[in-house]
Protein backbone atom coordinates (compact mmCIF):
# COMPACT_ATOMS: atom_id res chain seq x y z
CA UNK A 1 0.00 0.00 0.00
CA UNK A 2 1.45 3.46 -0.59
CA UNK A 3 2.19 5.53 2.23
CA UNK A 4 -0.59 8.09 2.91
CA UNK A 5 0.03 11.87 1.61
CA UNK A 6 -0.14 14.36 4.81
CA UNK A 7 -0.18 17.73 4.33
CA UNK A 8 2.06 20.13 6.76
CA UNK A 9 3.33 23.98 6.64
CA UNK A 10 6.85 24.33 6.56
CA UNK A 11 7.48 28.03 6.93
CA UNK A 12 3.83 29.01 6.64
CA UNK A 13 3.59 26.90 2.77
CA UNK A 14 1.14 24.10 2.19
CA UNK A 15 3.24 21.12 1.55
CA UNK A 16 2.26 17.40 1.16
CA UNK A 17 4.46 15.12 2.23
CA UNK A 18 4.26 11.23 2.71
CA UNK A 19 3.58 9.58 5.78
CA UNK A 20 6.93 8.18 7.36
CA UNK A 21 9.00 11.34 6.21
CA UNK A 22 10.98 13.13 8.80
CA UNK A 23 10.24 16.82 8.93
CA UNK A 24 14.13 17.46 7.24
CA UNK A 25 13.20 14.64 4.41
CA UNK A 26 9.77 16.82 3.94
CA UNK A 27 11.63 20.18 3.95
CA UNK A 28 14.60 18.53 1.49
CA UNK A 29 11.85 17.22 -1.23
CA UNK A 30 10.02 20.75 -1.29
CA UNK A 31 13.51 22.76 -1.06
CA UNK A 32 13.51 23.82 1.86
CA UNK A 33 16.33 24.34 3.90
CA UNK A 34 17.53 23.20 7.39
CA UNK A 35 21.18 23.12 8.47
CA UNK A 36 22.56 19.75 9.83
CA UNK A 37 25.57 17.78 10.29
CA UNK A 38 25.04 13.81 11.29
CA UNK A 39 22.18 13.71 8.65
CA UNK A 40 23.73 12.10 5.36
CA UNK A 41 20.55 11.06 2.76
CA UNK A 42 19.95 7.36 3.12
CA UNK A 43 21.46 6.74 6.49
CA UNK A 44 19.67 6.07 10.00
CA UNK A 45 19.25 9.40 11.37
CA UNK A 46 20.66 9.77 15.07
CA UNK A 47 19.84 13.55 16.03
CA UNK A 48 23.72 13.92 17.43
CA UNK A 49 24.35 17.31 15.99
CA UNK A 50 21.29 19.18 16.81
CA UNK A 51 21.98 21.67 14.30
CA UNK A 52 18.28 21.16 12.67
CA UNK A 53 16.61 22.07 15.55
CA UNK A 54 13.07 23.37 14.69
CA UNK A 55 10.17 25.25 15.93
CA UNK A 56 6.57 23.33 15.85
CA UNK A 57 3.85 25.35 16.60
CA UNK A 58 2.04 24.07 20.20
CA UNK A 59 4.89 22.55 20.94
CA UNK A 60 7.21 24.87 23.58
CA UNK A 61 10.84 22.92 22.87
CA UNK A 62 12.90 22.83 20.18
CA UNK A 63 12.46 19.42 17.84
CA UNK A 64 15.15 17.84 16.05
CA UNK A 65 13.55 18.15 12.53
CA UNK A 66 15.74 14.98 11.34
CA UNK A 67 14.46 12.60 13.97
CA UNK A 68 10.65 13.89 13.89
CA UNK A 69 8.50 12.18 11.66
CA UNK A 70 5.43 14.61 10.11
CA UNK A 71 2.20 14.57 11.60
CA UNK A 72 -0.91 16.33 9.34
CA UNK A 73 -1.51 19.23 9.91
CA UNK A 74 1.94 20.22 11.46
CA UNK A 75 3.26 23.80 11.59
CA UNK A 76 6.79 23.91 11.60
CA UNK A 77 8.96 27.04 11.41
CA UNK A 78 12.50 26.49 10.35
CA UNK A 79 14.52 30.33 10.48
CA UNK A 80 13.60 32.13 13.79
CA UNK A 81 16.09 33.96 15.89
CA UNK A 82 15.64 31.82 18.98
CA UNK A 83 17.00 28.75 16.46
CA UNK A 84 19.11 30.86 15.36
CA UNK A 85 20.37 31.94 18.76
CA UNK A 86 20.38 27.58 19.61
CA UNK A 87 21.82 26.71 16.37
CA UNK A 88 25.07 28.99 17.02
CA UNK A 89 25.58 27.61 20.62
CA UNK A 90 25.65 23.88 19.71
CA UNK A 91 27.90 25.20 16.83
CA UNK A 92 30.23 26.96 19.20
CA UNK A 93 30.67 24.10 21.33
CA UNK A 94 31.49 21.74 18.38
CA UNK A 95 34.18 24.14 17.78
CA UNK A 96 34.87 24.69 21.63
CA UNK A 97 34.96 20.51 21.83
CA UNK A 98 38.13 19.88 19.89
CA UNK A 99 40.73 21.50 18.06
CA UNK A 100 39.70 22.83 14.68
CA UNK A 101 42.50 24.60 13.22
CA UNK A 102 41.17 25.06 9.73
CA UNK A 103 44.23 26.89 7.85
CA UNK A 104 46.17 24.14 8.79
CA UNK A 105 43.42 21.19 7.50
CA UNK A 106 42.82 19.08 4.30
CA UNK A 107 39.14 19.93 4.43
CA UNK A 108 39.71 23.91 4.61
CA UNK A 109 37.12 25.22 2.24
CA UNK A 110 35.00 22.04 1.28
CA UNK A 111 34.06 21.32 5.22
CA UNK A 112 30.61 21.26 6.27
CA UNK A 113 31.59 22.74 9.93
CA UNK A 114 33.00 25.56 8.14
CA UNK A 115 31.10 25.94 5.55
CA UNK A 116 27.96 26.49 8.24
CA UNK A 117 29.78 28.59 10.35
CA UNK A 118 30.33 31.07 8.74
CA UNK A 119 26.91 30.96 7.11
CA UNK A 120 25.84 31.73 10.39
CA UNK A 121 28.34 34.89 10.91
CA UNK A 122 30.16 32.71 13.37
CA UNK A 123 33.66 34.59 13.44
CA UNK A 124 34.37 34.15 17.38
CA UNK A 125 33.06 31.50 20.10
CA UNK A 126 32.50 33.22 23.45
CA UNK A 127 33.41 29.57 25.23
CA UNK A 128 36.72 28.75 26.94
CA UNK A 129 38.39 26.58 24.59
CA UNK A 130 38.93 22.76 25.44
CA UNK A 131 42.29 22.37 23.70
CA UNK A 132 41.95 18.69 24.34
CA UNK A 133 45.04 16.63 23.51
CA UNK A 134 44.67 14.31 20.93
CA UNK A 135 45.68 11.76 18.76
CA UNK A 136 46.40 11.02 15.09
CA UNK A 137 45.72 7.65 13.74
CA UNK A 138 48.45 6.94 10.52
CA UNK A 139 48.01 3.41 10.65
CA UNK A 140 45.99 2.90 7.33
CA UNK A 141 47.49 2.97 4.51
CA UNK A 142 45.47 4.87 2.33
CA UNK A 143 43.69 7.39 4.69
CA UNK A 144 43.85 8.87 8.28
CA UNK A 145 42.07 9.62 11.05
CA UNK A 146 42.62 13.16 12.92
CA UNK A 147 40.53 13.13 16.39
CA UNK A 148 40.61 16.70 16.53
CA UNK A 149 38.81 17.06 13.82
CA UNK A 150 36.27 14.91 14.95
CA UNK A 151 32.63 16.14 15.60
CA UNK A 152 31.15 12.97 16.34
CA UNK A 153 28.29 12.99 13.73
CA UNK A 154 28.75 8.91 13.64
CA UNK A 155 27.90 9.15 9.75
CA UNK A 156 31.15 7.01 9.32
CA UNK A 157 29.78 4.32 12.14
CA UNK A 158 26.73 4.56 10.03
CA UNK A 159 28.18 4.23 7.01
CA UNK A 160 29.95 1.25 7.47
CA UNK A 161 27.79 -0.62 9.39
CA UNK A 162 24.49 -0.02 6.86
CA UNK A 163 25.72 0.38 3.73
CA UNK A 164 29.33 -1.15 3.63
CA UNK A 165 28.11 -3.75 6.55
CA UNK A 166 31.06 -4.15 7.77
CA UNK A 167 30.83 -2.12 11.28
CA UNK A 168 34.69 -1.22 11.66
CA UNK A 169 33.93 1.99 13.50
CA UNK A 170 32.02 2.70 16.76
CA UNK A 171 31.87 5.42 19.45
CA UNK A 172 33.55 4.42 23.07
CA UNK A 173 33.16 5.90 26.75
CA UNK A 174 30.73 8.88 26.90
CA UNK A 175 30.49 12.53 27.32
CA UNK A 176 33.26 14.48 27.09
CA UNK A 177 35.84 11.15 26.42
CA UNK A 178 33.60 9.83 23.93
CA UNK A 179 35.97 9.04 20.33
CA UNK A 180 35.62 7.30 17.47
CA UNK A 181 37.35 4.06 17.05
CA UNK A 182 37.71 1.21 15.23
CA UNK A 183 37.14 -2.67 16.54
CA UNK A 184 38.55 -2.81 19.63
CA UNK A 185 39.81 -0.08 20.04
CA UNK A 186 42.55 -1.29 17.79
CA UNK A 187 44.58 1.22 15.68
CA UNK A 188 42.69 1.62 11.91
CA UNK A 189 45.72 -0.49 10.08
CA UNK A 190 45.53 -3.20 12.54
CA UNK A 191 41.60 -3.39 12.02
CA UNK A 192 40.46 -6.69 10.39
CA UNK A 193 36.84 -6.16 9.36
CA UNK A 194 38.05 -2.79 7.84
CA UNK A 195 37.11 -3.33 4.05
CA UNK A 196 39.41 -0.43 2.67
CA UNK A 197 36.52 0.79 0.69
CA UNK A 198 36.71 4.82 1.99
CA UNK A 199 33.37 5.35 2.45
CA UNK A 200 33.24 6.52 5.99
CA UNK A 201 36.05 9.11 4.61
CA UNK A 202 33.35 10.23 2.02
CA UNK A 203 30.95 10.53 4.46
CA UNK A 204 32.84 12.67 6.80
CA UNK A 205 31.83 16.14 7.42
CA UNK A 206 35.31 17.25 8.44
CA UNK A 207 38.65 16.29 7.59
CA UNK A 208 38.26 13.84 10.48
CA UNK A 209 38.93 10.96 8.41
CA UNK A 210 41.17 11.82 5.30
CA UNK A 211 42.93 10.57 2.37
CA UNK A 212 46.30 10.32 2.64
CA UNK A 213 48.53 12.70 0.42
CA UNK A 214 46.44 15.76 0.47
CA UNK A 215 47.50 19.09 1.28
CA UNK A 216 45.63 22.00 2.89
CA UNK A 217 42.38 22.60 0.69
CA UNK A 218 43.13 19.29 -1.07
CA UNK A 219 40.62 16.65 0.39
CA UNK A 220 36.98 17.31 -1.10
CA UNK A 221 34.29 14.99 -0.14
CA UNK A 222 32.15 12.84 -2.52
CA UNK A 223 28.62 12.39 -0.39
CA UNK A 224 26.66 12.41 -3.18
CA UNK A 225 28.28 9.39 -3.88
CA UNK A 226 27.23 8.08 -0.90
CA UNK A 227 23.62 8.79 -1.45
CA UNK A 228 23.52 7.53 -4.90
CA UNK A 229 24.79 4.51 -3.73
CA UNK A 230 22.19 3.95 -1.35
CA UNK A 231 19.49 4.65 -3.37
CA UNK A 232 20.96 2.50 -6.06
CA UNK A 233 20.47 -0.38 -3.15
CA UNK A 234 16.97 0.15 -2.19
CA UNK A 235 16.05 0.22 -5.61
CA UNK A 236 17.69 -3.13 -6.56
CA UNK A 237 16.18 -4.42 -2.90
CA UNK B 1 45.27 0.04 22.98
CA UNK B 2 44.39 -4.01 22.35
CA UNK B 3 46.35 -6.07 19.91
CA UNK B 4 44.85 -8.88 18.57
CA UNK B 5 45.13 -11.94 20.54
CA UNK B 6 45.79 -15.16 19.28
CA UNK B 7 45.96 -16.61 23.02
CA UNK B 8 42.70 -18.95 22.76
CA UNK B 9 40.00 -19.44 25.39
CA UNK B 10 39.78 -22.83 27.50
CA UNK B 11 37.21 -25.31 26.67
CA UNK B 12 35.56 -24.37 30.39
CA UNK B 13 35.17 -20.85 29.69
CA UNK B 14 34.16 -21.36 25.93
CA UNK B 15 31.30 -24.03 27.14
CA UNK B 16 29.98 -21.00 29.74
CA UNK B 17 29.79 -18.80 27.52
CA UNK B 18 28.03 -20.57 24.87
CA UNK B 19 25.59 -21.33 27.28
CA UNK B 20 24.91 -18.31 28.22
CA UNK B 21 24.80 -16.64 24.79
CA UNK B 22 22.13 -19.89 24.12
CA UNK B 23 19.99 -18.99 27.20
CA UNK B 24 19.81 -15.57 26.12
CA UNK B 25 19.38 -15.81 22.08
CA UNK B 26 15.87 -13.99 20.27
CA UNK B 27 15.57 -11.00 23.46
CA UNK B 28 16.51 -7.80 22.08
CA UNK B 29 19.66 -6.29 23.80
CA UNK B 30 20.43 -9.71 24.79
CA UNK B 31 24.57 -8.08 24.74
CA UNK B 32 24.09 -6.52 28.17
CA UNK B 33 22.99 -9.40 29.66
CA UNK B 34 25.71 -11.90 28.14
CA UNK B 35 28.00 -9.66 29.02
CA UNK B 36 26.81 -8.83 32.30
CA UNK B 37 26.39 -13.20 33.10
CA UNK B 38 30.29 -13.74 31.28
CA UNK B 39 32.07 -10.75 33.27
CA UNK B 40 30.70 -11.99 37.12
CA UNK B 41 31.46 -15.75 35.95
CA UNK B 42 35.32 -14.37 35.06
CA UNK B 43 37.24 -15.03 38.88
CA UNK B 44 38.60 -11.35 38.24
CA UNK B 45 35.15 -9.64 37.16
CA UNK B 46 36.09 -8.34 33.95
CA UNK B 47 36.12 -9.14 30.06
CA UNK B 48 39.41 -9.85 28.42
CA UNK B 49 40.05 -9.36 25.08
CA UNK B 50 39.77 -13.18 23.98
CA UNK B 51 36.16 -13.49 25.57
CA UNK B 52 35.37 -10.16 23.96
CA UNK B 53 36.39 -11.63 20.66
CA UNK B 54 34.87 -15.08 20.88
CA UNK B 55 31.23 -13.47 21.99
CA UNK B 56 31.52 -11.32 18.88
CA UNK B 57 32.33 -14.60 16.76
CA UNK B 58 28.96 -16.37 18.44
CA UNK B 59 26.62 -13.71 18.55
CA UNK B 60 27.64 -12.03 15.16
CA UNK B 61 27.88 -8.76 16.87
CA UNK B 62 30.70 -6.54 15.03
CA UNK B 63 33.55 -6.03 17.66
CA UNK B 64 33.36 -2.50 17.69
CA UNK B 65 29.75 -2.41 18.96
CA UNK B 66 30.67 -4.77 21.59
CA UNK B 67 33.85 -2.86 22.62
CA UNK B 68 31.68 0.63 22.55
CA UNK B 69 28.89 -1.56 25.37
CA UNK B 70 31.78 -2.12 27.52
CA UNK B 71 33.13 0.96 27.47
CA UNK B 72 29.58 3.21 27.87
CA UNK B 73 28.65 1.66 31.06
CA UNK B 74 30.86 1.91 33.85
CA UNK B 75 29.98 -1.90 35.19
CA UNK B 76 32.13 -3.52 32.74
CA UNK B 77 35.75 -3.62 33.63
CA UNK B 78 38.50 -4.81 31.07
CA UNK B 79 41.01 -4.99 33.47
CA UNK B 80 41.23 -7.81 36.08
CA UNK B 81 39.24 -6.75 39.68
CA UNK B 82 40.91 -7.29 42.71
CA UNK B 83 39.59 -9.58 45.70
CA UNK B 84 38.17 -6.76 47.32
CA UNK B 85 36.59 -3.48 45.57
CA UNK B 86 36.55 0.04 47.86
CA UNK B 87 34.00 2.68 45.87
CA UNK B 88 34.86 6.12 47.29
CA UNK B 89 31.72 8.82 45.95
CA UNK B 90 32.96 11.48 44.62
CA UNK B 91 29.74 13.34 43.83
CA UNK B 92 28.82 17.15 45.19
CA UNK B 93 27.61 16.32 48.93
CA UNK B 94 30.78 14.01 49.41
CA UNK B 95 32.80 16.40 48.01
CA UNK B 96 32.00 18.77 50.48
CA UNK B 97 32.30 16.32 53.09
CA UNK B 98 35.82 15.76 52.25
CA UNK B 99 35.76 12.45 50.30
CA UNK B 100 38.64 14.03 48.18
CA UNK B 101 41.08 13.13 51.60
CA UNK B 102 39.73 9.57 51.79
CA UNK B 103 40.54 8.34 48.45
CA UNK B 104 44.00 10.00 49.02
CA UNK B 105 44.57 8.69 52.21
CA UNK B 106 43.21 5.25 50.58
CA UNK B 107 45.28 5.49 47.57
CA UNK B 108 48.36 6.31 50.12
CA UNK B 109 47.80 3.40 52.39
CA UNK B 110 47.17 0.76 49.88
CA UNK B 111 50.24 2.04 48.35
CA UNK B 112 48.74 2.92 45.18
CA UNK B 113 50.67 6.32 44.76
CA UNK B 114 48.83 9.58 44.78
CA UNK B 115 47.15 11.43 41.97
CA UNK B 116 49.36 12.74 38.96
CA UNK B 117 48.91 15.96 36.89
CA UNK B 118 47.57 13.48 34.51
CA UNK B 119 45.06 11.66 35.96
CA UNK B 120 43.33 14.86 37.09
CA UNK B 121 42.30 16.38 33.77
CA UNK B 122 40.35 12.87 33.07
CA UNK B 123 39.22 12.90 37.12
CA UNK B 124 35.53 11.61 36.52
CA UNK B 125 36.98 8.07 36.76
CA UNK B 126 39.31 6.59 39.07
CA UNK B 127 40.29 2.50 38.78
CA UNK B 128 43.54 1.59 40.48
CA UNK B 129 44.26 -2.02 41.51
CA UNK B 130 47.08 -2.73 43.73
CA UNK B 131 50.37 -5.33 42.44
CA UNK B 132 49.09 -8.17 44.59
CA UNK B 133 45.28 -8.36 43.05
CA UNK B 134 44.11 -7.95 46.50
CA UNK B 135 42.36 -4.69 46.36
CA UNK B 136 40.70 -2.39 43.69
CA UNK B 137 39.88 1.37 44.38
CA UNK B 138 37.35 3.09 42.08
CA UNK B 139 35.28 6.46 42.28
CA UNK B 140 31.58 6.82 41.24
CA UNK B 141 29.80 10.28 40.87
CA UNK B 142 26.77 9.56 43.41
CA UNK B 143 25.44 6.88 45.34
CA UNK B 144 22.77 8.20 45.80
CA UNK B 145 22.90 8.30 49.51
CA UNK B 146 24.11 12.23 50.44
CA UNK B 147 22.48 12.17 54.00
CA UNK B 148 25.12 9.96 54.90
CA UNK B 149 27.80 11.65 53.04
CA UNK B 150 30.71 11.30 52.64
CA UNK B 151 29.76 7.36 51.57
CA UNK B 152 32.12 4.49 50.51
CA UNK B 153 31.04 1.19 49.50
CA UNK B 154 33.24 -1.85 50.60
CA UNK B 155 32.25 -5.09 48.57
CA UNK B 156 29.13 -3.80 48.03
CA UNK B 157 28.06 -2.72 51.55
CA UNK B 158 27.65 1.16 51.91
CA UNK B 159 29.25 2.85 54.80
CA UNK B 160 28.30 5.79 55.67
CA UNK B 161 29.30 9.46 57.17
CA UNK B 162 32.96 7.42 56.86
CA UNK B 163 36.30 9.27 58.19
CA UNK B 164 39.83 8.65 57.77
CA UNK B 165 40.05 6.45 61.15
CA UNK B 166 36.56 4.40 60.10
CA UNK B 167 38.05 3.80 56.76
CA UNK B 168 41.26 2.51 57.86
CA UNK B 169 39.40 0.26 60.32
CA UNK B 170 37.43 -1.49 57.52
CA UNK B 171 40.52 -1.80 55.90
CA UNK B 172 42.12 -3.92 58.35
CA UNK B 173 39.57 -5.89 58.81
CA UNK B 174 39.52 -6.82 55.18
CA UNK B 175 43.24 -7.39 55.70
CA UNK B 176 42.27 -9.42 58.63
CA UNK B 177 39.83 -11.78 56.55
CA UNK B 178 42.07 -12.26 54.19
CA UNK B 179 43.93 -14.57 56.20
Amino acid sequence: MPNKKLSIRIDGELISALEGQTILQAAKVNGKYIPTLCDLEGLTPVGACRLCIVEVSGIDRLIPACTTPIQDGMSVTTTSARLTHNRRISLELLFVERNHVCAACVSNGHCELQSLASAMGISTVRFAYNYPKLGVDLSHPRFLLDHNRCILCTRCVRVCADLEGAHVWEMTSRGIHARIMSDLNQRWGDSRSCTNCGKCVQACPTGALAEKGCAVEEMVKRTDNISSLIQRREVQA
Amino acid sequence: MHTASQERLSEGERAFVDQVITSRTGCPGALLGILESVQEHHPNKYLPVQTLEYIAAQTNIALSRIYSVVTFYALFNLQPQGDNTICICRGTACHTRGSRNLLQSVRLALGLGLEDASETSEDDKTLLTTLDHKYTVRTVACFGQCALAPVVEVNHRICGHVNERTLQREISTLERESY
